[in-house]
């Protein structure tokens, strides 16, 4: 009981100028995190051109219901996502368990080789892979060459190489990026153990599976999620290769947004509407990836 | 307890800095009032609209030799989204005086920001201007923009493919649709380029002939017109006949398509007449074009030779120099006749200015297009283009519009299909 007292005297002032020391950062983060926050939803009750807003209820969430072009952007943000993601995982992997080899030559090389894309510019890397990758250009020359195509694919104009590519362009750029978590989390994992499971007899990839993996789990989990964010909110790479184009077939949610502030006469409260319903999707996928990797613990 | 104070000490900078920040967008302000003899001006297109923009800039500054004008080029998407942020948030800060904006995004611009744009109707009268061209930048009877070019459209063709072909330049005047698809099969063959380019997410030939008809894709009202528009399923039909003909070139973007037609891989370019500066960029292929009034729509009753797709300069009425702005644009582009006359030999610019018919470059033939008097022809089509309620909504329209032609490009009934998307674009317009 004493105890108790001494606490409750002592904890109001410890209290107070603990408040001091994060009343900066609270401010900040209420500021530019909260209260935009707080006002995007209260935007997306009102609708009008510009800002000519009024408050209209449900009915920009209504109309998300019967837009067919949120639909396409939805689904292709989800294709995206589904394709794209494990593939990527995968390859960071597999990549990082081969760069962690003490046997390999060269390490830092190929390291800084593989991590490079991520530190070029989105829009830069964009229009390389645009030049790339038109009808004409360097890819579908060299697969004419080496005879593996007849026609040049018409990677920017078709509606479905036009996904293939955005999938091979946020694949080049975030491979690297993942890989330099896995590699770190290797590293952390004790050479001992593998040398038991060496002299118990076990495979390079019974290795992965019962050592690498399980060990790597904290970090697949936090990537998977990462990814998963950073994919729901794609933008750059439909934006600057293809347009959303040809006729919205890879336009993402981000993008369906921007067009619809900027490109079009800018609808502020449909835009809000629509961006929160990509808050919600990441909340609830995250928590659903949260839940499923607690769960194996 | 002295790095406490340094903590501080650190964290009160920072929040300083922070407030330093929210104050600075007043100090700037001042900034540029201070500055009242300098106008800036945006717009796209180094070819055409710069030029233009330049030439009046000098004009201007002979009589005006304190005024300073800068002419900024910026890609028209850029342009859309800085006015779009910039009017929203009231901040005037880098906002040109004095903004290029096409014909199809002004009512809508007008509607969601009206007390940003200056009302020109005491320097310039709706009625000295082509009639087609004033109806949009109009709102409750005040005219707010100066027209510029009459992007009346054109086809440019190659004289030596068509001849290849085997047909003459009298086969291409008063062109249908069914004989541009006939001359183009032939050219396929004859010399193995594509007739015409296309691109999937620009749809501006179906818009051209859909004006052609004197229908767009909203009523006079500015209703949404899609469903049972007979000259818009006309023009999709058309579209369609033309890819299934195997006489196209599929592009992404404004370079590729440029680029097309300068290194000789189609035969035609219809499209509004400010191409012309890009096409005699390929100076080697001078003497090998010609120009045509933009084909009809043979099945479409309605259908004339002529249609159009431009814009005007507007004046943003809070930026600062609101008066020598619309000083500016008194002195050239509303009036100035020997601003069009000059223009029509750098830049091959058709004014919308009534006044400028008179000008005497317009009855000079071009060399580069085999002496064709090519301003007589363009004057003629423009007299002829259908005036069309654009609305305000032409690019979200359009968006769905290229779905709904890769739709029925893929096999789907127009009709149906037309039907679903009038109710989805409704809803669009709707907001």
């Amino acid at each position: 009981m004493a105890d108790m007292t001494k606490k409750k005297d002592m904890s109001p002032k410890l209290n107070r100028t603990g408040w001091i020391f994060v009343l900066p950062s609270i401010i900040l983060i209420v500021a530019f995190v909260f209260y935009p926050m707080v006002q995007a939803l209260i935007t997306s009750f009102q609708s009008g051109a510009g800002n000519n807003l009024s408050f209209s209820g449900l009915s920009n969430y209504k109309r998300l219901l019967t837009d067919t072009t949120f639909r396409k952007a939805l689904s292709n943000t989800v294709l995206y996502l589904v394709v794209q993601v494990p593939i990527m995982i995968l390859l960071a992997l597999a990549i990082s368990s081969m760069l962690n080899n003490k046997r390999l030559k060269f390490k830092g090389l190929f390291r800084t080789a593989i991590f490079l894309p991520c530190v070029t510019s989105l829009v830069a890397y964009s229009i390389v892979f645009k030049s790339l990758f038109a009808t004409d250009g360097f890819v579908n020359a060299m697969l004419v060459k080496l005879n593996i195509i007849a026609e040049p694919i018409s990677w920017i104009t078709d509606p479905v190489w036009a996904k293939v590519l955005i999938i091979v362009a946020i694949t080049w750029r975030w491979t690297g990026y993942n890989m330099v978590f896995y590699l770190s989390g290797l590293q952390g994992i004790d050479d001992s153990i593998y040398e038991a499971a060496e002299i118990d007899g076990a495979g390079a990839f019974q290795k992965f599976k019962s050592i690498t993996l399980p060990m790597l789990k904290p970090i697949i989990l936090f990537t998977t999620i990462n990814s998963t964010i950073g994919t729901l909110q794609l933008f750059d790479e439909p934006m600057n290769i293809t347009q959303g184009g040809p006729a919205n077939a890879t336009i993402t949610i981000s993008q369906y947004i921007y067009n619809i502030l900027f490109k079009y006469s800018s609808d502020f409260g449909y835009a809000a509407a629509v961006s929160y319903v990509v808050v919600i999707m990441i909340v609830v996928l995250s928590f659903i990836q949260l839940k499923v990797g607690d769960k194996n613990e | 307890m002295k790095k406490k104070r340094v903590l501080a000490l650190l964290l009160a900078s920072v929040m300083t800095l922070g407030l330093a920040a929210c104050g600075s967008s007043d100090d700037s302000k001042k900034e540029s009032k201070k500055d009242d003899n300098k106008l800036t001006i945006w717009a796209w297109d180094e070819a055409f609209n710069i030029k233009a923009a330049n030439v009046a800039a000098d004009m201007y500054k002979e009589d005006h030799s304190d005024a300073e004008i800068e002419v900024v080029t910026m890609a028209q998407d850029d342009i859309v989204a800085k006015l779009n942020t910039s009017l929203s948030s009231q901040s005037y800060d880098g906002l040109p005086d004095i903004v290029l904006i096409e014909d199809y995004r002004i009512q809508g611009y007008l509607n969601a920001y009206e007390d940003e744009f200056a009302d020109l109707s005491d320097i310039a009268k709706p009625e000295d201007f082509a009639a087609y061209k004033t109806g949009v930048n109009q709102k409750d009877g005040k005219m707010y923009g100066i027209p510029f070019d009459s992007g009346v459209a054109a086809v440019f063709y190659r004289t030596d493919y068509i001849e290849q072909a085997g047909y003459t330049k009298e086969d291409m005047q008063n062109l249908t649709w069914d004989k541009y698809i006939e001359i183009g099969k032939a050219v396929k063959e004859k010399t193995g380029k594509a007739m015409l380019t296309l691109d999937p997410s620009d749809i501006g030939q179906i818009r051209m002939m859909m004006q052609s008809a004197g229908t767009w894709y909203t009523d006079e009202d500015g209703k949404v017109n899609i469903a049972g528009n007979q000259g818009l399923k006309d023009a999709i039909n058309t579209y369609k006949k033309l890819v299934d003909a195997g006489i196209t070139e599929t592009v992404s973007d404004w370079d590729q398509f440029v680029g097309a037609f300068n290194s000789g891989d189609v035969a035609t370019v219809p499209t509004g007449c400010w191409i012309s500066p890009s096409v005699l960029g390929a100076e080697d292929q001078s003497g090998k074009w010609a120009i045509a009034p933009f084909p009809k729509m043979a099945e479409n009753a309605d259908s004339v030779n002529a249609s159009s797709i431009g814009g005007g300069w507007y004046v943003l009425k809070n930026v600062g120099n609101e008066d020598l702005a619309k000083d500016f644009l008194k002195e050239t582009f509303a009036s100035n006749v020997d601003l069009m006359n000059q223009l029509a030999t750098d830049i091959n610019l058709v004014s919308t200015l009534k006044a400028a018919s008179s000008a005497e470059n317009y009855s000079k033939g071009v060399e580069f297009y085999g002496g064709q008097e090519i301003f007589k022809d363009f004057a003629a089509w423009t007299n002829e283009v259908p005036t069309v309620n654009y609305g305000e909504n032409t690019y979200e329209i359009e968006d769905l519009m290229t779905e709904v032609v890769q739709a029925i490009l893929g096999g789907a009934d127009i009709d149906k299909t037309l039907e679903e998307y009038q109710t989805q674009i409704e809803s669009v317009v709707a907001n």
